[in-house]
C-alpha cells in the first residue's frame, strides 16, 4: 500500500467543539486503490472526522492534506472535483428526479447557470446503471425507499468523478443484496485506482470490503491494519466494549459476538 | 415527472407560461367594471378611441394589470427562492418578517403621515425601508458570520412578525376611520393604487431580483441536499444564502410595498408548478416569475369584476382561489408520496 | 331608521353627559349643552374646538369603559357602529343610560338632533335648529328645481375609493342642490368604487371632500379625459350628519353651480 500515493491524510488532528474533546491526536491516512474502513462505536467521532476529512470543519490542531497539498489551500470547487462525500443523510426536500439529483454530481465541473452536456448526462446515466437504478432516472426522489435514495445518493457522489470517495454510513438503509452489490462496487472502484473510506458499523462487511480497518476509540486511531491484525478479541472489548470472536471462513473473517455475561 | 433540464425544455416551458401570461395581461385589460366593448379596448391600445376609453384603458387598467403581473411575479419569485432557503417547500415569503417589517413601514405611513404631512403615496417608500430594516435585524439576529441556519431564521421571523402586528394593532388603533379601512385593505393586499410610476419601481426591482437569483439556481439545487453536501459540490452556502436572503428582501420588500399583504401567492405558485414542471430551480425560478404574474393577474381580474361597480381587495381573492387550491396540491402531494 | 334604545328618564335633564361620536357631540353643542358634557371621544376633541379642555374616553373604535364609568355619566350617547355596538351592550350591563342613535339619510339627522333634543332637556331650541334646516332643504330645492341636474361625485377617500351613495343625507342634500349624484346606482350608503367605474360615469362634477396632502386638481389631472369640474371641500365639512348641515347645503349648492363657495374662497 506503501507504494501507493496518498490520497488523504489526517495528521494529528485535534477538535474540541465548546470545551469536550470529540477528536486528540488523531492520524490516518488513506491511499489511491484501497478500501479503507473506519469503524467504532457510536459516539466515538467518526461523523466527526468525516467533516475534517472534507474541509466542513477546521481542525484546532493538526491538518489535513488532500492529494499531497494542504486540504485548506483547495477552493471549495477543486476539493469537489477530487473528493465526494456520500452523507448519512439523504432527505430531499423538493421532488427532483433522481436523474436531477445525480446530475448534481456534475455540478463542481460546471460553471453559472450552466446546462448539463450531453458527456455529464451520459456519465450520470452510467453511474444510475452502475447503481442499478437506472430505471428510476425519471421517478421522485420523494417516492422512492430509503434503500433506493441511498443509492441515488451514492450514483450523484460518483458522477462528480471523484478520486476519492467518502461514504458515511452508506450501508444502514439497504438489505443484504444491496449491500453485497455494494461492497463489490466499492471494490472495483479501488481497483479503478480510487480510495475509498467508509465510516462503518457493520463489522462483518467491514471485513469482507476492507483491505484495512482503522479502529477510533477515546479520540484517537487506536488500530489501524488488516481485518486480521484489527479485529481481535482484546480490541473488540477496548473499541466496542463487548466480547466477540473471528472466525476464520471461507469468504474470510467474521466478527462473531459473544452474550454478554 | 418530466425529463431533466436542457436548453430546450427551458426555452419550451417558459415560453409556454410566457404565452399564458400574455392571455391574462389580454383578458386583465379587456375586463373591468365599465364593461367596454372589445373593439374600444383594441382601439384604444392602438391609440385610438375616445379620451374616457382611453383613460379606462391606458390609464387605469393597463398599469393596474402591469403591477399585478410584477407583485404576483415578485412575491412567487421570492416564495421558490425562500423555499429554497428554508428546505422547505411550505415556506412563504412573508415568513421572515420581512413583509411584517414593510407593513409596518407603510402603516406607519398611513396612519400617523398625515400629521407629519406625508400622504399615502408616501406608503411604499417608507414599507421598502421597514423591509430593509427588518432584513438587517433579521441578519444581526442570526448571529455574526452566521451560518444562517434554516431553524433559527424561522424562529426568529416569527418573533419579528409577531412583534411587527403588535405594532400595527397599536397604531391602528391611534389612526382614524378613513385611515382604518385603508390599513385593513392593506392587510389583506390591495392593488387598487396602480400608479404607473410603482409598476416601474416593481418591474425594476423584479430584474433586479431575478439578475440575482438566476446565478444562484444551481446552487439552490444543492442546497436542497443539504448545507454540507452543497459545499462539497464546490458551492458556498453561507455566501449563497445571504446573497439569497438579500436578493429576496428586496422582492418582498417592493411587492408588499406597493400591494400590502397579499397572500398564498408565494406558496402556492412554485408548489404547484414544482408538480408540473419538476423541482430545478434554472427552470422554477422563471417559471414562478411567469407563473405567479399570470396568477395576480387574473385574480385581480376578479377581484375587479366579481361585485361589479365597487372592487374586492385582490388579497381576499388569492386567498379564496389560493387555500382550496393549496388544500387540493397537498392532497395530491400525499396520494404521490403513498 | 332612527333607533331610540332608552327612553328619556322622568324628571330632570341629565347633567353628566359622555358622546362618544362626533356628530351627537356637534348636535350637543350646538343645542348649548356644552356645560352637560363631561366626556367625549377623541375624533369628537379634534372635532370640535370648543370641547377642549373635556376629558377625552379613547378613540371611535375603542372607547375605554373604565374612562367612561369613572366620569359617572348619567347618560353616554353613541352611534352604534360595528365598534361600539359592544360597548353599548357593556354599558346597559352596567345600567348606566344611553342616547343610541344612527341617522343615515337628512330626515334622520333631523330626527335624532330632536331626540338630542329631547333627552337633553333643550326642545326649544332642537325645534328651531330642526326647522331651519328643514326651511335651507326646501329653499335649496325650489331654488334648483327646473335647472338641469349636474352628474356629480362626492368622493370621502381617493384610495381605495369611497363616495357618497344612495339615501344618505348627502345624497340627499346633493339633490337638494341640483345635482344627480353618480353613485346612487351603487349598492350601499358609503359604497367603495373603483377608478374605472369613476371615469366610465363620467363626472361633470367632483366633490374632492378628502384629507390627502395631494392638492385635488392635482390628483385628478391623473386622468385628462376627465371632463369634470374639481371642488376641493374640507373633509367633514358636508359628511358629518351633524347639527349644522344648512351650512353643508350651502357649500354644495355653491359648488353645484359652480360658484365660489361663501365665506371661503374657491379650492
Amino acid at each position: 500500500m506503501n507504494a501507493q500515493p496518498q490520497a488523504l491524510a489526517l495528521d494529528d488532528v485535534r477538535i474540541a467543539p465548546a470545551g469536550r474533546v470529540v477528536l486528540t491526536g488523531a492520524s490516518l491516512s488513506l491511499a489511491f486503490g484501497e478500501v479503507l474502513v473506519l469503524a467504532g462505536r457510536n459516539g466515538a467521532g467518526k461523523t466527526t472526522l468525516l467533516r475534517i476529512a472534507t474541509g466542513l470543519l477546521a481542525p484546532d490542531v493538526g491538518q489535513v492534506l488532500l492529494e499531497g497539498r494542504p486540504l485548506a489551500a483547495h477552493a471549495r470547487r477543486e476539493v469537489a472535483r477530487s473528493l465526494a462525500l456520500v452523507a448519512q443523510d439523504s432527505s430531499v426536500p423538493f421532488p427532483f428526479t433522481v436523474e436531477e439529483i445525480v446530475l448534481l454530481g456534475r455540478a463542481p465541473h460546471l460553471r453559472g447557470f450552466g446546462f448539463e452536456s450531453r458527456e455529464d448526462r451520459r456519465i450520470a446515466g452510467a453511474c444510475m446503471e452502475r447503481l442499478g437504478i437506472g430505471a428510476l432516472a425519471q421517478r421522485s426522489i420523494l417516492e422512492l425507499s430509503g434503500g433506493e435514495r441511498q443509492l441515488a445518493m451514492i450514483a450523484r457522489a460518483l458522477a462528480q468523478t471523484p478520486r476519492i470517495l467518502l461514504l458515511d454510513e452508506p450501508v444502514a438503509h439497504l438489505d443484504l443484496a444491496h449491500r453485497l452489490a455494494l461492497e463489490e462496487l466499492l471494490r472495483a472502484l479501488a481497483h479503478e485506482g480510487k480510495a475509498v473510506l467508509l465510516v462503518s458499523h457493520d463489522l462483518a462487511g467491514a471485513a469482507r470490503v476492507a483491505d484495512r480497518i482503522a479502529l477510533l476509540a477515546g479520540g484517537r486511531i487506536v488500530a489501524c491494519g488488516a481485518a486480521r491484525e484489527v479485529l481481535h478479541a482484546d480490541l473488540m472489548r477496548e473499541v466496542f466494549g463487548v466480547d466477540a470472536l473471528l472466525v476464520e471462513t471461507s469468504e474470510g473473517p467474521v466478527v462473531v459476538p459473544r452474550r454478554a455475561g | 415527472m418530466s425529463a431533466s433540464l436542457t436548453a430546450g425544455r427551458l426555452v419550451r416551458v417558459l415560453a409556454t407560461l410566457a404565452l399564458a401570461l400574455i392571455a391574462a395581461l389580454a383578458l386583465g385589460v379587456a375586463v373591468g367594471p365599465a364593461g367596454l366593448a372589445l373593439a374600444d379596448v383594441w382601439d384604444a391600445l392602438v391609440g385610438g378611441a375616445e379620451p374616457v376609453v382611453r383613460d379606462i384603458v391606458l390609464r387605469v387598467r393597463l398599469p393596474r394589470v402591469l403591477l399585478a403581473a410584477g407583485v404576483g411575479a415578485s412575491l412567487a419569485t421570492a416564495g421558490a427562492a425562500f423555499q429554497a432557503l428554508l428546505r422547505n417547500p411550505l415556506a412563504d415569503p412573508f415568513i421572515l418578517g420581512v413583509s411584517g417589517g414593510a407593513a409596518l413601514g407603510a402603516i406607519f405611513v398611513i396612519a400617523l403621515g398625515a400629521s407629519v404631512g406625508l400622504g399615502a403615496s408616501a406608503a411604499p417608500p417608507a414599507a421598502f425601508v421597514g423591509a430593509i430594516v427588518a432584513v438587517l435585524l433579521l441578519l444581526a439576529a442570526a448571529g455574526p458570520r452566521g451560518r444562517l441556519d434554516a431553524t433559527r431564521l424561522l424562529l426568529i421571523g416569527v418573533v419579528f412578525n409577531a412583534l411587527a402586528s403588535a405594532l400595527i394593532v397599536f397604531l391602528a388603533s391611534l389612526a382614524g376611520l378613513a385611515e382604518g379601512s385603508r390599513i385593513f385593505l392593506y392587510l389583506i393586499g390591495n392593488l387598487s393604487d396602480a400608479r404607473p410610476a410603482l409598476a416601474g419601481w416593481v418591474g425594476a426591482f423584479l430584474a433586479l431580483g431575478l439578475a440575482g437569483l438566476l446565478p444562484l439556481a444551481r446552487a439552490l439545487n444543492a442546497l436542497a441536499l443539504g448545507d454540507d453536501s452543497a459545499a462539497l459540490l464546490g458551492f458556498e452556502p453561507a455566501r449563497v444564502k445571504l446573497a439569497l436572503l438579500l436578493t429576496t428582501s428586496l422582492l418582498v420588500g417592493a411587492a408588499v410595498a406597493v400591494a400590502g399583504l397579499v397572500g398564498f401567492v408565494g406558496l402556492i405558485v412554485p408548489h404547484a408548478l414544482r408538480l408540473l414542471i419538476g423541482a430545478d430551480h434554472r427552470l422554477l425560478l422563471p417559471a414562478s416569475a411567469l407563473g405567479g404574474a399570470c396568477f395576480l393577474v387574473l385574480c385581480d381580474a376578479l377581484a375587479r369584476t366579481a361585485l361589479g361597480g365597487p372592487e374586492l381587495p385582490v388579497g381576499a381573492i388569492t386567498a379564496l382561489v389560493g387555500g382550496p387550491l393549496f388544500l387540493v396540491l397537498l392532497r395530491r402531494r400525499d396520494w404521490a408520496l403513498r | 331608521m332612527l333607533a331610540l334604545a332608552a327612553l328619556a328618564s322622568a324628571g330632570e335633564a341629565p347633567r353628566r353627559v359622555v358622546s362618544l361620536n362626533p356628530s351627537l357631540t356637534a348636535m350637543a353643542l350646538a343645542l348649548g349643552a356644552r356645560e352637560q358634557l363631561v366626556g367625549i371621544d377623541d375624533f369628537s376633541a379634534r372635532q370640535e374646538p370648543s370641547t377642549a379642555g373635556l376629558p377625552r374616553v379613547g378613540g371611535l373604535y375603542d372607547p375605554s369603559l373604565e374612562a367612561v364609568i369613572a366620569l359617572r355619566p348619567d347618560l353616554v350617547m353613541l352611534v352604534p357602529s360595528a365598534e361600539q355596538r359592544g360597548f353599548q351592550d357593556q354599558l346597559a350591563a352596567l345600567g348606566i343610560p344611553r342616547f343610541v342613535a344612527n341617522p343615515v339619510s337628512y330626515d334622520e339627522v333631523l330626527g335624532t338632533l330632536a331626540a338630542v333634543g329631547v333627552r337633553l332637556g333643550r326642545e326649544r331650541e332642537a325645534e328651531a335648529r330642526v326647522a331651519s334646516l328643514r326651511a335651507a332643504r326646501a329653499r335649496a330645492e325650489a331654488a334648483s328645481a327646473g335647472r338641469e341636474r349636474v352628474r356629480t361625485l362626492l368622493v370621502l377617500q381617493r384610495d381605495p375609493l369611497f363616495v357618497a351613495g344612495r339615501g344618505t343625507f348627502v345624497d340627499d342634500m346633493l339633490r337638494a342642490a341640483g345635482a344627480e349624484n353618480l353613485a346612487a346606482g351603487l349598492a350601499g350608503a358609503w359604497p367603495r368604487a373603483s377608478r374605472e367605474w369613476l371615469l366610465a360615469a363620467r363626472p361633470d362634477l367632483i366633490i374632492d371632500s378628502t384629507d390627502e396632502p395631494e392638492p385635488a386638481p392635482e390628483f385628478w389631472a391623473r386622468w385628462p379625459s376627465l371632463r369634470a369640474r374639481i371642488v376641493s371641500l374640507p373633509a367633514g365639512a358636508v359628511t358629518l350628519p351633524g347639527p349644522m348641515l344648512d351650512r353643508a347645503l350651502t357649500l354644495l349648492e355653491a359648488a353645484v353651480r359652480g360658484e365660489p363657495a361663501p365665506e371661503r374662497g374657491p379650492q
